[in-house]
């Protein structure tokens, strides 16, 4: 591959990681705290590509005889740069959904163990809880703290079998690690509701239902759901 | 999309032009018009390919394509300027007189060096090279290659904070990936022939009268970005089909019994090709398993994945690539075992 072409390759790759950063849209891949990251190296990247047309545009003659010979046979491994670039700028991928959360049985959040047992819930008719600190509560509080208080969960639909979730995903890196926090729902109101539409769900927890045999996804007796827009940041910690 | 397309014929404007100085070149099709040609291909496919993708599988793959990409290359662009550093304003004698003169005694303290780079294990693979490229011989910069993405202090963090419960994981896992790195490196100083290094991961950069250093940093960072970021790419590629054609639910059931858990286990972390700051949170998820399965896939990850292979390969050279993975991967099983013995 030519010398050009791999400048503008990196030129559009960085440029494309840049996009990325300034659009909100990489909260659909990794976690927020990467954002200072992928800005310096969109940066560096059209750096580095701009510092070498200009070398070349000032001597022509002496970079062809420097890097011409080698770089025509290289290999063609930089055209792969290429498909993160079509990726971002034409395809835009959109956060996981429904399908991650339907190939594994886990529920996520019920294993992190908080040691210090559990704060008091705050007061108020309705709690608008994370569906992470949901889970956990139902799994490891044995207080009983949740029973008979109504809770505000937040999250999109899945339907796996007969059975309909309210879930999220959780990542702790990118979305390659995603693993999913679910709560099955009773009662009525979502079966109109799309697989995937983000809903706000108010309802009470069917007390010890987040047992081993249910693999601790916890039952929810759904009072109200309402479709929400799709959040910024879709993924929980 | 218009600032693409008329970057890119700007820049051909430019270029063309221009007298190449070489005959058989002209008339002929180069990689510049291929990728004019691949971008407005692109462009006018554009609705096709977002429908190709609709499925639900296919958008969860490509998303997690996108995903390892875009987490990966920050690190890269970090290794590939340290890399460029070491080339322009290094010089081979200092690095030969900060290690032991034997390679023996060379290796360990390489792989104690890898605490020194905070990263995950694509910021790695250039560095190793470079070191190479200075003299260091293979054996010690392989090694600092294999403990560099385990051992570094973020990584160490990641895994206390992830195994709160079991805090005898970090040294299991720090004492695990060192003795990877540094079995291996004793392997290749008996076993390793130089020639299974493709000889253009060795080439230096042809240094001229009067190249100044900061244009050495420049090109030799520039160089290994484009060459490495191909390849990190196509791991991406294959992370990501993998993510969607292997029944993880199925694995983590598997990988209940013991012997099998830990194969299991070790054949995961090749092929999820997780950065080594995340593989920990997924690894104390996976409660199901006991504890020395979960530490055979901290110890395997960060030296051996499908992502490390496709950049191994590109920088070393197939035929280093298939024999040093599949080493490393046995080494790594057994290691983890070891320090699992020791500290579980």
């Amino acid at each position: 591959m030519r010398r050009e072409t791999q400048n503008i390759l990196l030129i559009l790759l960085g440029g494309a990681l840049l996009k990325l950063s300034f659009t909100d849209m990489y909260l659909r891949y990794v976690k927020a705290g990467l954002q200072p990251l992928l800005i310096a190296a969109g940066a560096v990247m059209i750096l580095l590509a701009g510092l070498a047309i200009v070398r070349d545009l000032r001597a022509p003659k002496e970079a062809e005889e420097a890097h011409g010979d080698h770089e025509h046979k290289s290999s063609r491994s930089p055209w792969m740069l290429l498909l993160p670039v079509l990726a971002v700028f034409l395809i835009a991928p959109p956060a996981l959904g429904a399908d991650t959360v339907n190939r594994s049985d886990r529920n996520a959040a019920q294993e992190s163990k908080s040691a210090n047992g559990f704060a008091a819930l705050p007061e108020g008719a309705v709690i608008p809880l994370s569906l992470g600190e949901f889970v956990t509560r139902t799994a490891w509080d044995d207080s009983g703290s949740l029973d008979d208080r109504v809770v505000k969960l937040t999250g999109f639909v899945v339907r796996k079998n007969d059975a309909t979730y309210v879930a999220r995903l959780a990542i702790s890196c990118c979305a390659a690690d995603a693993s999913p926090i679910k709560v099955r729902m009773t009662g009525t109101g979502f079966d109109s509701m799309p697989t995937d539409q983000w809903v706000e769900v108010t309802g009470k927890v069917v007390p010890g239902s987040a047992t081993k045999e249910t693999a601790y996804v916890p039952t929810f007796t759904v009072a109200e759901i309402a479709p929400v827009a799709t959040p910024v940041d879709t993924y929980e910690s | 999309m218009p600032g693409i397309i008329s970057e890119v014929t700007i820049t051909s404007e430019i270029r063309d032009p221009r007298p190449r100085g070489r005959g058989p070149l002209r008339g002929k099709v180069t990689s510049l018009e291929v990728l004019c040609l691949l971008l407005v291909l692109a462009l006018v496919l554009q609705d096709w390919l977002i429908g190709v993708l609709d499925a639900p599988q296919l958008r969860t793959a490509s998303t997690v394509f996108v995903a390892v990409c875009v987490q990966a290359m920050p690190f890269l662009v970090f290794g590939v300027l340290i890399s460029g550093a070491i080339a322009a304003f290094v010089p081979a004698s200092a690095l030969r007189r900060l290690l032991p003169k034997k390679t023996a005694l060379a290796v360990p303290v390489a792989g104690l060096a890898g605490v020194a780079l905070p990263g995950c294990e694509c910021a790695s693979v250039p560095v190793a090279r470079r070191l190479m490229q200075q003299g260091v011989p293979p054996a010690v910069a392989l090694s600092f290659l294999l403990a560099a993405p385990a051992v570094n202090p973020i990584v160490l963090v990641a895994t206390a904070v992830a195994f709160r419960d079991a805090p005898m994981m970090v040294p299991a896992r720090f004492v695990g990936s060192l003795l990877t790195a540094m079995v291996m490196g004793w392997l290749w100083t008996r076993f390793g022939k130089a020639e299974w290094i493709a000889e253009r991961a060795l080439r230096k950069f042809e240094e001229k009268e009067g190249t100044s250093r900061w244009a050495v940093f420049t090109e030799t960072a520039r160089h290994d970005l484009v060459e490495a970021g191909g390849f990190l790419v196509l791991g991406g590629v294959f992370a990501a089909a993998f993510n969607v054609l292997v029944p993880t639910a199925w694995m983590e059931t598997l990988g209940a019994q013991i012997v099998l858990g830990v194969i299991v286990m070790a054949f995961l972390a090749v092929i999820l090709a997780l950065c080594s700051e995340a593989d920990a949170f997924v690894a104390v998820s996976m409660t199901a398993l006991p504890l020395l399965p979960r530490l055979v896939f901290l110890v395997v990850g960060p030296a051996v994945d499908v992502k490390l292979f496709a950049l191994q390969a590109g920088t070393f050279g197939k035929s280093f690539a298939l024999r040093f993975a599949p080493a490393t991967f046995v080494v790594a099983i057994a290691s983890a075992l070891a320090a699992g013995a020791v500290f579980l």
